[in-house]
């Protein structure tokens, strides 16, 4: 235990610097700032969270019915993590069903965790991060294509395959105050609320909906918004 | 020939549908700071590779579907253009969809895709990044748009990727099928319908997996993030986020005078409360749906319960489609309203170009100039939903007296003759679009001079003709990069370009730019031998007074056509006919039309 432990913490470390080595100083950060301020201007990172820690966020909640399908969460997500506007490696991603819904599909950060129970390396190369429990893949020592059983394992099919590296994308939360609910904020004005939101409690609602696979939730929403005839056709 | 830094990916997808093959084509950083893309790059690569009255029809006679710099970055709310000469008018046309489909063709790696040639059999394409694939489309032909957007995405085994179709109008060649884009949205006005039936090209799937280079990622950044604030707090996209387009429906009636009613003759329809936002949310609409990355959410869609229509599912009634299939048809019911604005979708018809046939028939009808008789014992007359819906249907598959009202105002009007001219309403073969220019003058201007005639989202003024032209190449939304009628254009866009592409443009050369760009349309407009008689408003809008309504007795007479007329001729350097001089052509870099032009100037 001891020892989990001990490596969580060398992972997190090392994701850390790698992302702060890849976007260069202060650009992770700043993505955030400069999203809440328009035209701020973007302190250094290291500044930045002195002077304001980050609200710890723990679970993602999706308000499926107010989705609008913008994507400005994936947006967010691709820009923060890598720098680039590319909703392929974005980990939040929504999926239009027929037209007419839209469905975010979310890491829900589920307590028992059914990707990290899967994963076969060791030491695991996916960990929860103990304070913001957010997950953190460890590309060192993942399998990558040849595996991907953490994807199977996932019972929401959030996880989806980095195109270039072939390894899972996994929701960090963004170290705890998640970029996309912000985003989301933004996006949804009069006369809706926002779609995706963040707790630091999981009310045992996010382990219910992790159950619920994209398509079964298109079917709830194109049930609930529309109540189609019978045969789910058109007249 | 220097590649571009930022902005693009410097290369066009051209398909070969005769031998099903593709290539890359450069494009060099020149030429996309010349002509920006969409509508600009499509006037561009048109003009040279069509010769003067070309056949829209030849295998030669291509589409060009060009996203912008813009697309794909932070930037919001970005489209489309899907510019081609249209088999419709025989003019260079253009027509801007947004949606998810648009960048997706960037994100896949290409600054345009350009269709070439004719398929044998009926064909799709799915292109996913580099890679393009060829399907045998035998099994989705005939199919309409919903259905064919569903069997593509089973076919290509993708959830996420974006599907433009054409439906049985489309394959069936009218004139102004249309383009749909992830089933609700439309690229019409521009026949590229008709041209992919007659190309056999069925759908179009499409998925990228790219990220657009950019050269400075902080700047652009901050610029693309401080434009987007503006559309977030923009007052008067407020009402457009709660009520869409459809809300100006009740304000066109009430306020400015401006809705069409029954075919042009009148714009005030106390009716509209049947028809308009408040019935649609009250008893229609269920959902808010957005563009990419857009804050304003314009498009609601909803399912009427009860009735002969009961769960039908549909989008709108937006303004141009809840006027034209709704007070332009003379209806007071929601349900026939919004069954006309379905149909339309689902077979891939122009609601626009539809809606003005049929209430040009109906005015026919109306006057006894057209009887029952001629159209199959249909009862078109106004506020008849039943024959509408019918009507629409036999325009799509061209039987019987839908193969008459397929051919257009215009052909009708020549063929019926007698005094039918006077409720012809189009320019330059197309018909206009729901604001009545005798009450918002401003829109005549996009009318009667914008590239594609009878458009409405080309401008309001000399000077909006050029903004609006360059958001047609940089595939803006008009509303969202609403910026044409702010004070921050150019800067905002000036804003966000220069860090994305590397350029260092000036106020001065956004300008120039949209000026060539607008001259090269109408370059491509002047050799197939448009000019300034052309450049009109139908006889209607000049010679009769609206009989009620807030703008009661307003006319458009000639003399403000010819006053429009001159304003936008010596804004853009053109001579009194509307061709381009010389020194304009020089001075904008477009030497290789000067040829052409002078010719035309003898002719």
């Amino acid at each position: 235990m001891e020892k989990d432990e001990k490596n969580v913490g060398k992972i997190m470390k090392k994701e850390t610097t790698r992302r702060g080595f890849l976007k260069g100083a202060g650009t992770a950060a700043g993505v955030a700032v400069a999203a809440a301020a328009v035209g701020g201007v973007r302190p250094a990172a290291a500044k930045a969270a002195e002077a304001k820690p980050k609200p710890v966020m723990k679970y993602l909640f999706a308000e499926r019915q107010n989705c609008t399908g913008c994507r400005a969460c994936e947006y967010a997500c691709s820009m923060f993590h890598e720098g680039v506007v590319r909703p392929s490696v974005a980990r939040v991603h929504v999926i239009k069903y027929k037209g007419i819904v839209d469905v975010p599909v979310i890491c829900h950060h589920c307590t028992d965790a059914p990707c990290i129970e899967a994963c076969p390396t060791d030491p695991k190369s996916i960990q929860k991060d103990p304070n913001t429990n957010g997950i953190i893949l460890n590309p060192d020592i993942c399998l990558g294509a040849k595996c991907l059983k953490c994807k199977d394992a996932c019972p929401a099919e959030f996880i989806r395959v980095h195109p270039d590296s072939g390894q899972p994308i996994m929701c960090d939360l963004c170290g705890g105050d998640p970029e996309c609910v912000k985003a989301c904020e933004l996006q949804a004005t009069n006369p809706l609320a926002p779609c995706l939101m963040a707790g630091a409690s999981g009310f045992g609602v996010n382990q219910a909906f992790r159950d619920v696979t994209p398509d079964e939730a298109a079917e709830d929403l194109i049930k609930n918004f529309y109540y189609p005839n019978e045969d789910g056709g058109r007249r | 020939m220097a590649a571009p830094k930022g902005g693009y990916f410097g290369k066009i997808l051209e398909i070969d549908l005769t031998n099903q093959k593709f290539k890359a084509r450069k494009l060099s950083d020149e030429e996309c700071r010349k002509y920006i893309g969409g509508a600009g790059m499509g006037a561009y690569l048109l003009y040279n590779d069509l010769k003067a009255k070309h056949d829209p029809l030849a295998a030669d006679s291509g589409i060009f579907i060009g996203p912008g710099p813009l697309n794909g970055t932070y930037c919001v709310s970005t489209r489309i253009s899907f510019v081609n000469k249209s088999p419709y008018t025989g003019l260079l046309s253009h027509a801007e969809v947004g949606g998810h489909f648009p960048n997706e063709v960037k994100w896949a790696g290409w600054d345009g895709i350009y269709i070439k040639g004719k398929s044998k059999k009926p064909v799709a394409l799915f292109i996913k990044d580099d890679e393009v694939q060829f399907m045998d489309a035998s099994d989705i032909w005939g199919k309409d748009t919903f259905e064919t957007e569903e069997m593509m995405l089973e076919k290509v085994k993708d959830p996420l990727a974006r599907v433009a179709t054409i439906g049985p109008a489309g394959e069936n060649e009218v004139p102004y099928a249309c383009v749909m884009v992830e089933r609700f949205r439309a690229a019409a006005r521009t026949s590229t319908g008709a041209l992919m039936g007659n190309k056999k090209l069925k759908a179009i799937a499409v998925r990228g997996t790219k990220a657009v280079p950019v050269v400075d990622d902080k700047k652009a950044y901050e610029a693309m993030v401080a434009a987007k604030q503006l559309a977030v707090d923009k007052e008067a996209w407020q009402g457009i986020k709660r009520w869409g387009t459809g809300g100006l429906l009740e304000l066109k009636h009430y306020g400015t005078g401006s809705l069409i009613t029954k075919n042009f003759q009148t714009t005030w329809w106390p009716d509209i409360i049947e028809l308009g936002a408040e019935e649609a949310n009250r008893k229609f609409w269920k959902k808010h749906t957005a563009c990419n990355h857009c804050p304003v959410h314009c498009m609601k869609t909803g399912v009427i319960r009860g009735g002969k229509y009961d769960g039908l599912i549909a989008e709108g009634p937006e303004y141009e489609t809840g006027g034209l299939l709704g007070s332009n048809l003379g209806f007071s019911n929601f349900d026939d309203m919004m069954a006309c604005i379905e149909l339309t979708d689902a077979l891939g018809l122009d609601s626009i170009s539809t809606g003005g046939c049929l209430a040009f028939a109906m005015e026919c009808v109306q006057r006894g100039v057209l009887t029952p008789k001629d159209l199959d014992g249909i009862n078109l007359e106004f506020g008849n939903g039943d024959a509408s819906v019918e009507m629409i249907r036999k325009i799509a598959y061209q039987e019987g007296a839908g193969k008459l009202l397929a051919k257009g105002v215009k052909k009708m009007s020549e063929e019926i003759g007698k005094d039918s001219y006077k409720w012809a309403v189009h320019v330059k073969g197309k018909e206009v679009a729901a604001h009545d220019p005798r009450g918002d003058k401003a829109r005549a201007f996009s009318y009667a001079l914008g590239t594609c005639g009878g458009d409405h989202h080309e401008g309001t003024s000399a000077e909006t003709l050029a903004r609006w032209t360059m958001i047609n190449s940089l595939t803006m939304c008009s509303f969202v990069g609403g910026y044409p009628w702010g004070k921050e254009t150019p800067g905002v866009f000036i804003a966000m370009l220069n860090p994305l592409c590397g350029w260092n443009m000036t106020d001065e050369e956004y300008w120039t730019t949209s000026k060539r760009i607008m001259t090269l349309e109408r370059c491509f407009q002047v050799r197939e031998g448009v000019r300034a008689k052309d450049d009109t408003l139908p006889w209607r809008l000049k010679n009769e007074k609206l009989p009620e309504g807030p703008k009661k007795d307003a006319v458009f007479p000639e003399e403000e056509v010819k006053k429009m007329q001159k304003d936008v001729f010596d804004y853009f350097g053109w001579d009194d006919n509307g061709i381009p001089t010389d020194d304009t052509l020089k001075n904008l870099g477009l030497d290789y039309t000067i040829k052409d032009m002078q010719a035309a100037r003898k002719a």
